[in-house]
Order: C-alpha cells, then sequence, then structure tokens
C-alpha cells in the first residue's frame, strides 16, 4: 500500500529539514527521524518478517537549487550520497545499536534513537531488546535486520547489499538448534519469509532500471582465518530463494576449487529458473588479488559483493566500486583511427593503445576530484567505525572503475593484426575509408571482420591480446592514488555503460556496427554466434585478470534445454567447476530462450514474470527500456 | 581423409558421458521423416538461411553465379548485408577437427566428458572418424550412429570408440523402409556386433507419435537388447515437436506423414520390466 504527503505536510517537513541553520548532517538525521515517524503511523505489529514502505517519496535534505549550488566544481557520484557499500551486519547483529551510540556522533544517536523507537512502535519486548544489545535468536536477528535495513533505505542511501547472510546469521541458527530445538523446516519457511520481504517495497528502490537495486546476499567462501565457511544455512538459503522464484535478494555464491559439485548443481538448479543468479566468484583469484591492491588478508577473506559484482569488504568499506568507466573499446578505435596508417608493427600500434588507455587514466583521475558525498550519519551507525560519518571514509577507499568492451577492442585488434599487419591482404587506408561510411560499400569486407576475423572467446589467436590490454589497462591505474588516499581498481564490469559507451562509437575494425550494443562485462563480443562455452571459459579465465579485479563476470547465455534433467543439471555444475579451476574470476550464467524474449517483447502482458539478468542484477524482462531488451536478445545468439 | 563437418559444439550434454565436444558430420544414408538436422542429410556443402533475419533485400540473388543449382560457393553469405546465410559443411583434415576438441581438453576430461562423433551419420566417414579419434590421443571417444554402414565399416569404426550410442528406431523392416528410406537389415546385424564387442554402449529410440511407439516395437526393441552386459541404458527421446523448424532455411520442406501434434506414448516400463535402465529425454 502507498501513500503520499499532503501538500502542507510536504512544505511543512521541507521547511524543517531544509533550514539553513543546520548543518547537511544534521539535516540527514531529521529527515531519517521524521520519515521514521511519518512510516510509524502505518506500521502492522503482526508482521513475523517487519517493516513496509508505505511513502513513495520524502522530500529532500536540500532547499530547491541549493543542491546545484553546493556541488558545483565537486565531482557528484550518481546521486551524489553513500551507495554500494556493505554494513557490518554481522557486529551490529551481535552488538546492539547501544554500544555504537556511545562513541559517535551526535546525528548518528539522533539517527540510533529514531530507529530504535520506531522499533519500538512494534511492541516487541525482544526486538526492542534486540536493537539495543544484540539479537539473541535467529528469528530476533532476522527482525532486526529486516529494521535495520528498512531504515537503510529510509535514510536516503542506495543500494544496500546484503552481505555475508549464511555467515552472520550462523552464530543464530546453531544457538536456536541447540537451545530451542530450531529445525531445518522452520529455518526454511522463516528464509522464504524473510526472502520475499526484500521484494516488498522494491518498486521504490530503483536504480537505472527497475530491479537494479543492490539487495545482493553473498553466501558461501571461507572465514577470515582461511577456513572453509559453507554451513546449513548456505544451502539452506539457495532453497529458499528456489521456493520463492523471486528477483531478491540476488543470491552470489564465494566458491573455490574444493567447493562441492553438490552444491555447483544446487546452484545450478536456481540458474535453471531463469532467474539470473546465481552469480559465482572464485576465491581463489579474488583473495590474493585483493591482498595484492592493500587489503589485509584476514579482511580480503571476507569479501563480500557491493550491489552487482564489486568486490567489497563489510563495515570497513568507503570505496566508490563503480565511480566511472573506461571505454576499452573506444580506446582501440581511437588509435586505429589515429595511428594505423602510421604505424609499422603491430607492437608499435598496441604502443599506441597503451599510452592511449594511460591518457584516459589520467584525464579521468582528474575528473573525479574532488568529491562529493552527502553525510550519512545513519549508515554510519552500521559500519565498524561508527565514530566518523562514513561519507568522509572508512579503512578503505578505494574506486572501480569498469572498462567496457573488452572484447571488442580485443577483436579490432586482432582484426587488424591479421590483414593489415600479418597477412597484408587490406590497405589500411581501405579499412578506414570503409570504417567511416559504415561499411555502405563494402559488403565483402564487413563479412570477412564480422565472420571470418578472429573473435575473442572462439579463436586462440585473440588471447595474447587480451593478456596485452588486461595489463595495459591495470598498469594505466597502478600507483595511482585518489584524493581519499585510496587506490583505483580497473575491473572488468560494464554496468550500463556497454550501451553508454556503444552510442559513442562508429563503425569499428571488427565489424561493429554504430548502434550495435557492447557486451556486458567480461565477455565475447555479441558478433561471435558460434564460441562455444568451453572455449569462452577458457579464453576469459586469464591470468592477467588477477590486476584487473574490481570485479564484472564472464556472463554466458545457455538455451533453457541444456537444464532438462539431473544428469545435465550436473554437467552445468561441472562446467562452473571447470572455469574455477582454470583461473576464473567470476561468472554468471543465464537459461535463456530466445523465442520467449521475442514474444515478450511482442506481448508484454503475458509476460509480466519473466525474468532476465541484465549487468551486474536481476530484472523483469517486459519493464525494461527497449534498448536493454533489444541487448538481451542479441546475447542469446550463444549456440549451445 | 578429410571429412565434412557441418557443425562442432561445444558443452554436448546429452551426447554422452560428462562434457563433450560434437563435432556433426554432413551426410545421412538414411531420410528419417522427423530428422531435426536437415542441414546434415545432403553429403555435400549446403546453403541454411537464417530467415527470421532475411530482409529480402535480393542481394544474395544479385551476386549469384549459379542461380540453377546452389554450388554452395559462399558468394551469397559474404555479400548479405544481414548475414543471414551460411554455408553448412566444411571439408576439415582430422587434425584440425582433434584440435578444436583439443583446445578444450582439460575441460573435458574434469566432467569425465570427450568427444562425440554424430551427424548426419559419422559411419558415412569412416576414415575420417578413426583418423580423427585416433589424433585425439587420450580423450574419450564416443559415436552417434544410426548403425547402418557395412559390417566391416561398423566394426573398424567402433573399434577406435570407446563408447557407441545406437539407434534402433523400429524393427518391423518395412515400416522401416516406409519412415527412413532404408532398410534395416544391416542396422539389426549391426547391434549384434555391439553387443558381442565388449564396448559400453547406450541404445536410443526417438518416440514418434503412431510410427514406433507401439507397445509391439518398444517391446521387440528391448528384447534385443535385454541382457546385454556392456549396455549403460537405454533413452527415449520424445518427437521434436520444432524438427521441422529448420528446413525451410536449408530450402527443403519437411512433409512428415505422422501427426506431428500428438504426444507419442512413452511406455518406459516395457524396458525397466526387461531389467533396462532406461530414461526419456
Amino acid at each position: 500500500m502507498r501513500r503520499s504527503l499532503t501538500a502542507e505536510q510536504w512544505d511543512d517537513i521541507s521547511r524543517k529539514i531544509q533550514s539553513s541553520t543546520l548543518t547537511l548532517a544534521q539535516r540527514a538525521a531529521l529527515r531519517f527521524k521524521l520519515f521514521l515517524e511519518y512510516e510509524s503511523d502505518w506500521i502492522d505489529a503482526a508482521e513475523r518478517i517487519p517493516a513496509r514502505r508505505t511513502l513513495a517519496s520524502f522530500p529532500d535534505i536540500y532547499a530547491p537549487g541549493e543542491k546545484e549550488r553546493l556541488t558545483s566544481g565537486f565531482h557528484v557520484h550518481e546521486q551524489g550520497r553513500v551507495c554500494n557499500i556493505s554494513s557490518d551486519w554481522a557486529g551490529v547483529l551481535r552488538e546492539g545499536l547501544l554500544p555504537r551510540r556511545e562513541r559517535c556522533a551526535p546525528e548518528t544517536v539522533q539517527c540510533i534513537d529514531a530507529a530504535l523507537e520506531y522499533a519500538d512502535r512494534y511492541g516487541d519486548e525482544r526486538l526492542s531488546q534486540a536493537m539495543r544489545t544484540g539479537a539473541s535468536s535467529f528469528l530476533d536477528a532476522l527482525r532486526m535486520f529486516r529494521i535495520l535495513h528498512f531504515c537503510l533505505w529510509a535514510s536516503n542511501v542506495y543500494h544496500n547489499t546484503v552481505g555475508r547472510f549464511d555467515q552472520y546469521m550462523y552464530p543464530y541458527y546453531v544457538a536456536d538448534k541447540q537451545n530451542i530445538g530450531l529445525d531445518s523446516a522452520t529455518v526454511l519457511s522463516l528464509l522464504e519469509e524473510f526472502f520475499l520481504s526484500f521484494n516488498r517495497d522494491s518498486d521504490l528502490y530503483q536504480g537505472m532500471q527497475q530491479g537494479d537495486n543492490g539487495q545482493s546476499m553473498m553466501l558461501g567462501g571461507c572465514d577470515r582465518d582461511g577456513r572453509c565457511a559453507v554451513n546449513e544455512l548456505t544451502s539452506l538459503c539457495i532453497t529458499a530463494s528456489l521456493n520463492i522464484r523471486k528477483i531478491d535478494p540476488k543470491i552470489n555464491l564465494r566458491v573455490d576449487k574444493n567447493t562441492p559439485l553438490e552444491l555447483l548443481v544446487k546452484c545450478t538448479e536456481l540458474t535453471r529458473l531463469g532467474l539470473g543468479f546465481p552469480q559465482y566468484s572464485n576465491d581463489d583469484i579474488v583473495i590474493p588479488a585483493l591482498v595484492k591492491l592493500g587489503y589485509s588478508i584476514e579482511d580480503a577473506r571476507d569479501y563480500t559483493v557491493a550491489a552487482c559484482w564489486e568486490f567489497i569488504i563489510p563495515g570497513l568499506a568507503m570505496d566508490i566500486p563503480n565511480i566511472d568507466a573506461i571505454s576499452l573499446a573506444g580506446a582501440a578505435d581511437t588509435v586505429i583511427r589515429a595511428k594505423l596508417a602510421q604505424c609499422r608493427s603491430f607492437a608499435q600500434l598496441l604502443e599506441e593503445v597503451r599510452a592511449e588507455l594511460f591518457a584516459r587514466a589520467d584525464a579521468l583521475e582528474a575528473a573525479l576530484k574532488p568529491i562529493w558525498i552527502e553525510p550519512a550519519p545513519f549508515q554510519s551507525a552500521l559500519m565498524s567505525d561508527p565514530t566518523r560519518d562514513i561519507s568522509e571514509g572508512a579503512k578503505y577507499n578505494n574506486y572501480g572503475i569498469h572498462g567496457t568492451g573488452f572484447a571488442t577492442a580485443v577483436d579490432q585488434l586482432a582484426a587488424v593484426k591479421k590483414y593489415i599487419y600479418d597477412e597484408r591482404s587490406i590497405d589500411p587506408n581501405a579499412l578506414l575509408d570503409a570504417m567511416n561510411d559504415a561499411f555502405a560499400r563494402s559488403a565483402e569486407l564487413k563479412y570477412k571482420l564480422r565472420a571470418e576475423a578472429p573473435k575473442l572467446g572462439r579463436d586462440s589467436e585473440c588471447e595474447p591480446i587480451a593478456d596485452y590490454l588486461l595489463d595495459a589497462f591495470a598498469d594505466s591505474w597502478a600507483g595511482r592514488k585518489n584524493e581519499r588516499g585510496g587506490v583505483f581498481r580497473p575491473g572488468t564490469g560494464s554496468a550500463m555503460y556497454y550501451l553508454w559507451h556503444a552510442d559513442e562509437l562508429g563503425a569499428l575494425a571488427d565489424g561493429h556496427m554504430p548502434g550495435e550494443p557492447l557486451s556486458a562485462n567480461f565477455s565475447p563480443s555479441l558478433l561471435v554466434s558460434d564460441a562455444g562455452p568451453l572455449s569462452v571459459i577458457q579464453a576469459m579465465a586469464r591470468p592477467g585478470i588477477a590486476r584487473v579485479i574490481n570485479g564484472g563476470p564472464l556472463t554466458l547465455e545457455l538455451s533453457d534445454t541444456v537444464f532438462k534433467n539431473d544428469e545435465s543439471l550436473e554437467k552445468v555444475g561441472q562446467l562452473v567447476r571447470g572455469f574455477i579451476i582454470l583461473g576464473g574470476h567470476q561468472m554468471q550464467l543465464n537459461a535463456v530462450n530466445r523465442q520467449t524474449l521475442l514474444s515478450a517483447q511482442h506481448d508484454p502482458d503475458n509476460h509480466r514474470g519473466l525474468i532476465v539478468r541484465v549487468w551486474g542484477w536481476s530484472g523483469h524482462f517486459v519493464q525494461l527500456d527497449k534498448s536493454y531488451q533489444d541487448q538481451i536478445i542479441k546475447r542469446t545468439s550463444y549456440k549451445v | 581423409m578429410n571429412g565434412l563437418v557441418f557443425d562442432i559444439e561445444e558443452f554436448a550434454v546429452y551426447d554422452g558421458p560428462g562434457i563433450r565436444t560434437a563435432i556433426f558430420l554432413k551426410g545421412c544414408p538414411l531420410g528419417c521423416e522427423w530428422c531435426h538436422n536437415p542441414e546434415g542429410m545432403s553429403p555435400k556443402p549446403t546453403r541454411v538461411r537464417t530467415l527470421s533475419l532475411c530482409a529480402r533485400c535480393g542481394v544474395c540473388d544479385a551476386v549469384c553465379d549459379n542461380p540453377d543449382e546452389c554450388s554452395a560457393c559462399g558468394k551469397c553469405a559474404r555479400a548479405c548485408p544481414n548475414s543471414c546465410i551460411r554455408i553448412a559443411g566444411r571439408w576439415m583434415e582430422p587434425e584440425e577437427a582433434a584440435r578444436r576438441v583439443l583446445r578444450n581438453e582439460r575441460l573435458l576430461a574434469l566432467s569425465g566428458g570427450g568427444v562425440t562423433f554424430s551427424g548426419g551419420e559419422p559411419l558415412m566417414q569412416p576414415d575420417f572418424v578413426i583418423e580423427t579419434a585416433r589424433a585425439l590421443g587420450g580423450v574419450h571417444r564416443c559415436i552417434e550412429t544410426s548403425g547402418y554402414a557395412s559390417v566391416l565399416v561398423f566394426e573398424r569404426v567402433i573399434d577406435a570408440m570407446d563408447f557407441i550410442i545406437m539407434d534402433i528406431k523400429i524393427i518391423d523392416s518395412s515400416v522401416h523402409k516406409r519412415y527412413t528410406g532404408v532398410d534395416n537389415a544391416s542396422i539389426l546385424r549391426n547391434l549384434d556386433i555391439l553387443i558381442s564387442s565388449g564396448k559400453n554402449f547406450r541404445i536410443r529410440v526417438p518416440l514418434i507419435p503412431t510410427v514406433n511407439d507401439t507397445r509391439e516395437n518398444l517391446r521387440q526393441t528391448a528384447g534385443l537388447i535385454a541382457g546385454a552386459k556392456r549396455l549403460e541404458k537405454a533413452e527415449l527421446l520424445r518427437y521434436n515437436k520444432s524438427a521441422g523448424a529448420k528446413y525451410a532455411g536449408a530450402g527443403m520442406q519437411y512433409n512428415p506423414s505422422f501427426p506431428v501434434d500428438v504426444d507419442p506414448n512413452v511406455y518406459i516400463d516395457i524396458f525397466k520390466e526387461m531389467g533396462i535402465p532406461c530414461d526419456v529425454l
């Protein structure tokens, strides 16, 4: 049920929270308090998993025009607010808010008090106690999480991730099993109800598109000492997700070479549902790579994902893992257009690509400062160190830089290497001319480039170029520090840049046409229709990935016919295991039926339930803009 | 001896144990009414179009040098502005085919999988199959076959394999001839050879509504393989209702004489009662 404030209420609240006598932190705290007060009138105390948002919108802390004035001259990341980070759920659930209240700033104290007051309205002594001094049962911990998570959204921070749920909930599960004989069936029904609650308000939590809300949950992996931490909850959570069939929470699984095949097969059942998850992250690759970036080994072992795939440490990181992106496809194109005719050798051309990446890094680094981030007094209460406003930084303050169109960059260079430098069968100026008129008068050349030229994922001759490009991308950001003292983490994600950067491209040397989308994340180009999944996995499990480790998965679309029986499900699990053993860093599989997608585009009313993976999240197909729908349909050309 | 290959499919999950790479060989001596790989029938390269992408622009006709009889020269494929034409069938050396498989050798081995020769009918190109199998070293080798070949060819090829998947479509020879175009005497003879060969094998029965999904046919089929020591299992494959989808693009007509919308009988109990492990796909 949704409602709106009256015009008078809106004006009244705006006047209060936009008062020029208040600092921004004070305004944020007051806004949060008032918001919860309004929501308090609408609580349903009978709900086992509490909290439901009724107000679709609430006044901002800035007076009209004020935000533009204040942020002028700053780099504003997305909405200019804290987002995409992971709270210290383990610590907060264990200790409650009171110990933090002792140590934090007055604005955070005010927020904690407002949250406690809101929880008290449920009239549940156990819940009130849990919020103050920590949860003492599995159900209390779920109820408390739900209130805190609801409050995070209410506090205007966004992409509020769920973190390592099976880890921080496990102590309560074990204790309840021993103390009150909690059985698996009860836990499962609690989990299902809890998981469903993530979908209650998600229509209001919109990112770039509906479904892009960052409610990602990490399962499995190891503990801070490196011991395997897969537990009974890991599997129960997967079962709960299988049973509810909803896009939230989005399931992630940390894996390594010892992950049992049964667990991978169980996850494959989730893939079969077409939910677009789980996404797998390979501890064998990710943890050492994070250590190289400067994370302590214990913290690295505790990693989870931010909204999509970016690695982040719960409680300790104010990383901005998606601060911007470099168009790798664009960098290769720029060099080919400007330097192809002059460069005598392919090695020389590659050097130019490297120089172009450095130049783009220089420009982007300069553009990212000074950064503007609004204070987040309530989020601060949920961090490991609540004494400092999280918007000002934390133990880790690294910036993630996506790299878009990786495969298209490699393919352009591979085509040029083959036809211009090795075979000398195409004249460089003829190629550039054809690109300039989008192959309008050279259909044979276009066919050659699109269908016959080497492509990453299909032809192994592309792989040395892929390695060079990964290294050059890593080098272009190595040694740089951001203004908060953090490092830059180049990565293989694309986010929505796979469409944005594609808009900047004309016809390319790999036969890519203007207006065609790029592949999302770390995947072969959409021009490759005949690459098999084995060759793709082998091509994308590159050693150089260890230095380009911001996150960004290989996405493989498998026809839904691959998921017919137990035997074939096990083989999909084996495919995942193969990827892990070959040293891939992150992967996400989709079960797709091209015909279904095409039908859904023409007849959305009858396909309201159809779920697809977009870039780092799952959404309802019919709610996406057509450009995103089209890209997804193009991806399904893998022939399996 | 080069082979004519019309597809190499990685991650084939229904073509033998583990994850497999399937090599589809072009040309088949049978003409089963229900065949869902029409582009695999002709033993020559042929042109295939993806009609849903075709804009009817006519460029392909304009560049064609052999409008009366397609020579599969590929000129139209290169000229098509929508990339909707391809030539099915490429001559390949055994070493090249082996290289394609060996590239993913580790992934295949990790899952207990390997290569599967399929078609078309791979027994039509025995030397290529045997030479490719030899070039594959320790990779697990499997063939999917109709069993239609001379005894000599059949024995030579299965000898080069680790695992055989063979179809038994119809037991009655006249019905077999009517729906597949060939008599089944050599197939049944080769089945005997297979059973006594010492090779592990799997039997497949496509269930075609009203054609072979009768109790009698399935009882006779099960009777032929019951008790075979090396039989892994029988697999019943329901008729693929989208079998006709590729005919128009391959320039062929799909004219089945059986009712395509009827679900076939799946008498799995017949096999189970005779002690034959049996799955339905």
